[in-house]
């Protein structure tokens, strides 16, 4: 298992069309991928999961991946948070 | 894709869950309303839904996703007056409107199944809000 520490600096936080884009690259990979906040973790792969964290922006977050694809994985999700969800 | 159906009592609630879920779904995923009655009063409307599941349909297959009582009966009868192969691989989701659609669409737009997107937005039951 691979993990990371990210911190959320897009302007919305994980709202409806981030936390879709997150599920979307997620899906592409085999690895199963979880997303923890303060109190709530959520299966990746789930986007009301990922909603129902309920994150904004400045939340620090850590991001697990674990399956034969887990590096490449990770990498493809912190990019997507590092660059603001493409959004800004 | 596989395509999905809004039904809601409301013209303005079906509009309004398409456009948030299509906000969220790739391009290509269909997405079709069925609100209100054709005079545009409050009510389901079994010809309308009918026309819906076929517009949304490009062969993978259609979830229905409905509001509150009288949504699924209109469903249901508009499934009966499907053509069968259409009617084989159109589905009613057991499932909220608003958190269903969205988690539908999104299933939809990574190439889920049809029976994999009717799951995903049946996942909706079980998200707590608190």
């Amino acid at each position: 298992m691979v993990e990371a520490r990210v911190v959320l600096t897009n302007k919305l936080g994980l709202h409806a069309r981030s936390a879709a884009m997150l599920t979307k690259v997620a899906a592409k990979f085999e690895s199963v991928v979880h997303l923890y906040g303060a109190s709530k973790s959520a299966n990746v792969k789930s986007v009301l999961m990922v909603m129902a964290l309920g994150v904004t922006k400045g939340a620090e977050l850590t991001i697990t991946a674990h399956g034969p694809d887990e590096a490449a994985c990770l990498a493809a999700l912190t990019d997507l948070i590092a660059n603001n969800f493409y959004e800004e | 894709m596989v395509g999905l159906v809004i039904v809601s009592h409301s013209a303005q609630i079906a509009l309004g869950v398409k456009e948030l879920a299509g906000q969220m779904a790739d391009r290509g995923l269909k997405i079709v309303e069925a609100g209100g009655m054709p005079d545009g009063s409050l009510g389901t409307d079994t010809l309308r839904i009918h026309e819906a599941i076929v517009e949304a349909d490009s062969g993978q297959g259609v979830v229905v996703l409905v509001d509150l009582g009288s949504a699924v009966l209109s469903a249901k009868t508009a499934l009966e007056l499907l053509e069968p192969s259409t009617a084989r691989r159109a589905q009613i989701a057991d499932a909220p409107l608003v958190e269903g659609s969205i988690s539908a669409a999104v299933e939809a737009s990574i190439g889920g199944s049809l029976a994999e997107v009717v799951a995903a937005a049946e996942a909706a039951r079980g998200i707590l809000k608190l």
